[in-house]
């Protein structure tokens, strides 16, 4: 944290010295990228629990995921139980619900192997207690105001999400979030898909360690920041929040994954090593691992936010979709131009009538940014 | 003629040419003068300048002397039966001396009555100089069949430059006798009485023989001329030094003059940064604080100023050195051959010698530079007994920041000052003291909801106290403290303050003693330290952060020394030297036990032991031995090769490539041992006549005990650090080459260093393990690195200088890989320190001038116009990576990435 400060007040003083001497560049490395990356969870919901194997990419490309496929995982128990996890998408691996639950309390072991090139290697966890977690308080918002617009009227606004929670037991001290968002939003036309629903997973990592206050209590935990640059604010939003409960092996993990991936490298930045992770090869100690298995109950809390922001803007509206009006024409592609065109408005009465075309499918049909199916979560509002 | 007073220097050197007493006539009486009136009314008369001490001729009174026509018959006559003689030179200067004659053995060469400066030696030839030897009596000669030893002592002085001469060789060929002069320039034999000739000799000065007929214990004092022949420049500046003295390999000595000479950065001449251009000093980046001492770490270094160390060497986080160099007379570095007095840091000393006030009249400096503004003033409150030197230093950049548009850099505030004060007391010719303090301070504040603050504070009380001319004493008490305060209200609720603090008490006892061949120092070293690791608390009414204490480190470290520097014959010496360290922590501590099957972490701790007040946790003792050895081939070159060992047990944690304002000291417990150095160093030194000398130093050191850290670890308020520790070891070697010269219009040098420096991490768990346990580059490795200064004096108004450095870039770990966890995206690394950031090459210019030379001018402004980094290339200060959107980019940070002007303006009055 400090260290993030220092290396800030640097910049800033750096910058001002030299305002035009920051350039950027992706450094050339010669490094092996067979490392395995394993994401693990496994709580005690009653649900799939996947595992995940993947390769790393390099540095400077994109995301594209690289998952491994064709592994064996198990993950066992201290009761003497092993469970089968069976690839179900390349590279994720789940469980069987009806046969395995977490049990608050029980020690999990993973297992994995990987068999390529006739090279058999097997991978084992640090056998780890599934712990409880005290219930999400609660997760509510704030209204955030950027910019003021003109005559005082504010006009870039958002919400910020924060989450409550303390431990009654005092046992609790280290917690790590995940919040799963939906929203719905409407195309500005009479089409027939016309409302849908999004969703997007965190993907930032929070955790929060509170042995240095008093109570083992979280107040006021900035969850994320939802501005207008986005719609999520424009019709209705929920979050669901999931808490989990970490040891102090795992917090520290995640804590020094942080501290090495925001910003690194610096003078003043911490100097970053790779983090051992939970998982080691049992046959060749060289092999590194990245990644964690965690295990941990799960609590969770969903809100809903249907309120008005100024500056929320929609992702479809006449400048982005209409493509031409037209007096006639209908769905389907214009041959002689080699393009798809879809009607967004069929104009009858008062005459003329026209048709609105767009080139853009998604301002004719929502389903393709989102689904047009209601999650069953959506109730009450409106 | 107030040299008169001063000057206990006899000048026994070739121009002074004496016999021609007889033309100097004088007639009338002076009966019943005072010797001083008799002086005064003579000078009138006569071209001739007496030099005396006041002391020898309180008691003279002139008689009726109806015989003498001539100076040398009053002369004659007054002396006679006292202890005092008399030479009169060629040039008029008449010089008293107590206890014992000069005589000249070969005759005169005949030369015109014109004064010759005495320095200005240029027109003569080599064998004329050598030929004449000079001819001393000592002692009265009254004494000559006394039966026992006589003593004979006294000071070698730098004929041009008037400083004492430290590690002259006096040596009797005869009696295969001799001694070393110390720091002083004294020295002190003891010899049967007759008719011997004496030696003098040192690297860099022109081998001087005298003819000694010792009738009883008496002064001989002389001087010695240096190799390189000085230029009528340098005897203008009287305190240009001529920088040849060398104690021991691998110490060096910067001289205040030339030090001023170099080009800056934003105006401001900087102690540190003059540091990092000697060979075998290095440092992460530039701006960045702290400094690598062959391959040491930068909390290795032993920073005194005032006798006291130094905690934060820096201002603004290294591109300001925290000593105002108005303050500094002298800094010497020892960076091998650590002498014995000094201990407590492995790598280094970097003694700051701080000048003292003018003893004569008030004087004073003002000036400013681009950043900052200072004022010294210095003067006597009782003439030459009670002097006074206060030196303030501020920074005027928070009035700069706040005229910056930008809002995160117009709420911003960065700002420090410094003060130094010094006063001193010479209650009488053998007792001084001298009461110094100095304390800087540093703010920051960054957007407007953090603040940061640190401050360093010295306070010191010296005694210095000769019992005789063979034992001198120094004896001194200070108080150093260092401490930050960082607080955050970026979040009302968790509102905090976190501090850090240091505090040392250090108590000095060192004694200087001459025995014939043997110079002793032995002494005492005792220091007090009590750390606050940290505290976090609460800051204003609505945080709900729990106040947390660090529990307080408290010990002692102790030490006793002894070194003797022994003289084998008039070329080769050695210095034998033993320092016992030691070390106690006290409690109250409470100390966890972790299971020793597993790398320590909170999950594996499975006992704790409770320290009770008082109780010693630790100890901590061993020798330490530091031997070195001189061979002088010549009077121009000379071997010397040293070994020493020394103990750290205080250690600066820092995780960043540069250490920071912030990071925490902590002192050696139950899990961090002791770091223990060992160097062995060898060094070849040449002096050529034609004004340049040369020299080769080798080294190879190893360090045991280093701490590194844990992958990822933020140990900030963390009460069991030895979790996220890492034991490691370190092996440093390098070959330094320089080549300069220092005297004359022209003066370079140019200076190349090879060296590597490798870290290894010790432990049996892979954790633990940095590179899976293999030898890895240090942060500060640099193999390559050349520095180039120059300057030339145009006049004694104008002058130009410049510098030139490269070196190759320090390693770096770079991110190689990007791999996904729950949707993050994360980055993984190379190997520790695997790549290189690009090499480093600067450029500096400047330009002095110093304004007017007319004496009388109440004000004397000087200008310096410079030039940082005249080629404007981009040199990389940091590389960092950051997250945009879900790609990493490397950036490439160049702080002074175009050539930066300033003018600096400061005036004398």
């Amino acid at each position: 944290m400090l260290m993030k400060i220092i290396s800030k007040i640097l910049l800033a003083l750096s910058i001002l010295l030299c305002s035009s001497c920051v350039t950027e560049f992706i450094p050339k490395t010669t490094e092996d990228q067979e490392m395995l990356v394993v994401e693990g969870l496994i709580t005690n919901r009653p649900e799939a629990y996947a595992i995940k194997l993947s390769r790393p990419f390099h540095l400077g490309l994109n995301n594209v995921s690289h998952p491994l496929s064709g592994c064996n995982i198990s993950v066992s128990d201290d009761k003497g139980n092993s469970f089968i996890f069976s690839e179900t998408a390349p590279g994720t691996y789940t469980s069987d619900p009806t046969k395995f639950q977490g049990v608050i309390g029980r020690i999990y072991t993973l297992h994995i192997s990987t068999n390529f090139t006739n090279n058999v290697l097997n991978y084992q966890s640090v056998p780890v207690q599934l712990k409880p977690v005290p219930p999400i308080d609660s997760v509510y918002y704030e209204k955030v105001t950027f910019t003021e617009g003109p005559d005082g009227f504010p006009s870039q606004q958002g919400a910020k999400i924060y989450l409550d929670t303390h431990d009654p037991a005092n046992q609790c001290k280290f917690y790590r979030w995940e919040y799963y968002e939906t929203w719905e939003f409407r195309l500005p036309y009479m089409v027939p898909n016309n409302t849908c629903w999004l969703s997007n997973n965190s993907d930032v990592i929070n955790i929060k360690n509170t042995s240095a206050i008093a109570e083992a209590k979280v107040d006021k935990y900035p969850l994320t920041l939802i501005t207008n640059s986005t719609d999520r604010l424009r019709e209705r939003y929920s979050i669901m929040v999931y808490q989990y409960s970490l040891n102090e092996d795992e917090y520290l993990y995640w804590e020094k994954l942080q501290n090495i991936s925001e910003q690194v490298g610096g003078l003043y930045d911490i100097i970053p090593s790779s983090i051992p992770s939970n998982i080691n090869c049992i046959d060749d100690p060289n092999q590194k691992v990245l990644g964690y298995f965690s295990v941990s109950a799960s609590s969770s809390k969903r809100i809903f936010i249907h309120d008005n922001f100024a500056g929320v803007l929609s992702q479809f509206n006449d400048k982005t979709c209409i493509a031409d009006t037209v007096f006639g024409a209908s769905n389907g592609p214009i041959a002689w131009l080699g393009v798809n065109v879809w009607v967004i408005i069929n104009h009858t009465a008062p005459p003329p009538s026209y048709r609105v075309l767009t080139r853009t499918k998604g301002c004719y049909d929502c389903t393709v940014r989102g689904t047009n199916i209601k999650p069953d979560f959506w109730v009450g509002d409106k | 003629m107030k040299l008169r007073n001063l000057i206990l220097i006899i000048l026994l050197l070739a121009t002074s040419k004496v016999g021609a007493q007889e033309k100097y006539k004088l007639s009338g009486s002076f009966k019943d003068l005072t010797f001083k009136e008799f002086v005064a009314k003579t000078e009138k008369l006569l071209p001739v300048k007496f030099f005396y001490k006041d002391e020898w001729i309180n008691e003279l009174k002139l008689g009726e002397y109806p015989d003498c026509s001539t100076l040398s018959c009053v002369l004659d006559n007054l002396f006679k039966g006292s202890a005092l003689f008399y030479v009169i030179e060629e040039s008029g200067n008449i010089v008293i001396t107590n206890n014992y004659a000069v005589k000249i053995s070969s005759l005169p060469v005949e030369k015109d009555n014109k004064f010759l400066p005495p320095s200005d030696f240029s027109s003569l030839s080599e064998t004329q100089r050598t030929a004449e030897i000079s001819s001393v009596e000592i002692g009265n000669p009254a004494e000559k069949n006394n039966p026992g030893k006589a003593a004979v002592s006294g000071y070698i002085t730098n004929k041009d430059t008037r400083e004492p001469v430290a590690g002259v060789t006096v040596f009797i060929q005869k009696l295969s006798l001799g001694a070393i002069t110390n720091e002083y320039g004294f020295y002190t034999l003891t010899l049967p009485r007759g008719i011997y000739q004496v030696k003098f000799s040192f690297i860099g000065m022109r081998e001087k023989t005298l003819n000694v007929n010792l009738y009883g214990a008496g002064e001989l004092n002389t001087d010695m001329s240096s190799v390189l022949i000085p230029l009528k420049e340098t005897v203008i500046s009287a305190q240009k030094s001529v920088t040849l003295q060398r104690f021991e390999v691998g110490a060096e000595k910067i001289n205040m003059n030339s030090f001023k000479l170099l080009p800056t950065s934003m105006g401001e001449s900087d102690i540190i940064k003059s540091v990092l251009l000697l060979p075998g000093v290095q440092s992460v980046g530039e701006g960045s604080a702290g400094f690598n001492v062959r391959g040491g770490s930068a909390d290795q270094n032993l920073i005194l100023l005032y006798g006291a160390p130094i905690y934060n060497s820096s201002h603004f986080f290294g591109f300001f050195s925290a000593v105002n160099s108005d303050i500094i007379k002298d800094v010497t570095l020892y960076k091998g051959g650590i002498p014995s007095r000094y201990g407590g840091r492995i790598s280094s000393v970097l003694d700051i010698g701080a000048k003292e006030g003018n003893k004569k009249e008030f004087s004073g400096n003002a000036g400013i530079s681009p950043i900052t503004a200072h004022l010294s003033v210095e003067g006597p409150i009782i003439k030459d007994t009670l002097t006074y030197d206060l030196t303030a230093r501020t920074t005027y950049s928070n009035w700069i920041l706040g005229l910056i548009n930008d809002p995160s850099i117009h709420n911003s505030r960065a700002s420090f000052y410094d003060f130094n004060g010094k006063i001193t007391y010479d209650f009488n010719k053998n007792n001084k003291i001298d009461l110094s303090g100095y304390t800087s301070h540093d703010a920051f504040r960054f957007k407007s909801d953090t603040t940061y603050r640190y401050n360093n504070n010295v306070i010191a009380l010296k005694w210095r106290h000769f019992f005789n001319s063979r034992l001198f004493s120094s004896i001194s008490v200070n108080n150093s403290s260092y401490d930050y305060e960082v607080s955050s209200q970026y979040l009302q609720t968790e509102a905090f303050v976190l501090a850090h603090k240091i505090n040392s008490t250090g108590f000095k006892a060192d004694f200087n003693w001459f025995l014939g061949r043997n110079e002793i120092n032995f002494g005492l070293d005792l220091t007090r330290y009590a750390i606050n690791p940290g505290s976090y608390l609460p800051y204003g009414d609505s945080s709900v952060v729990a106040p947390t204490r660090l529990q307080m480190q408290r010990s002692w470290e102790g030490a006793l020394y002894i070194d003797d520097k022994f003289l084998i014959n008039d070329m080769l010496s050695v210095n034998l030297g033993l320092r016992m360290s030691s070390y106690f922590d006290f409690g109250p501590q409470t100390v966890m036990i972790y299971n020793p099957e597993f790398s320590k972490s909170t999950s594996t701790i499975i006992d704790t032991l409770n320290f009770k007040s008082g109780k010693v946790i630790n100890k901590y003792a061993g020798p330490e031995f530091r031997v070195s050895l001189n061979y002088r081939i010549s009077d121009k070159s000379s071997i010397k090769i040293n070994y020493n060992r020394t103990r750290q047990y205080l250690h600066l944690l820092s995780n960043s490539t540069s250490i920071s304002p912030t990071d925490t000291w902590k002192l050696s417990d139950y899990y961090i041992k002791p770091e223990i150095g060992d160097q062995v160093a060898a060094g070849f030194y040449e002096v050529f006549s034609n004004s340049f000398e040369a020299s080769a130093e080798i080294y190879y050191k190893s360090i045991q005990n280093m701490i590194d850290f844990k992958g990822g670890t933020d140990f900030i308020m963390d009460d069991n650090i030895e979790k996220d520790i890492v034991n490691v070891k370190g092996k440093a070697y390098g070959l330094e080459l320089v080549l300069k010269r220092t005297e004359g219009k022209l003066r370079y040098s140019i200076g190349y260093t090879y060296s590597r420096t490798f870290v290894r991490s010790i432990s049996d768990f892979s954790e633990e393990m940095i590179n899976s346990g293999k030898w890895f580059p240090a942060n500060f490795d640099k193999p390559n690195d050349l520095i180039i200064t120059f300057n030339y004096i145009f006049s004694r108004r104008f002058s130009i200088s410049s510098n030139y450095t490269w070196s190759t870039g320090r390693p770096i770990t770079y991110p190689v890989s990007t791999y996904a966890m729950y949707d993050e995206v994360l980055i993984h690394y190379s190997d520790r320190n695997k790549y290189r950031i690009p090499d480093y090459s600067r450029l500096d210019l400047s330009f002095q001038v110093n304004g007017n030379l007319r004496a009388r001018r109440l004000i004397h402004p000087n200008w310096t116009f410079s030039v940082y980094n005249l080629l404007g290339r981009e040199n990389v200060y940091s590389i960092y990576f950051k997250k945009v959107g879900d790609l990493y980019t490397g950036y490439k940070l160049s702080v002074f990435g175009r050539a930066i002007p300033s003018v600096t303006c400061s005036f004398d009055f």
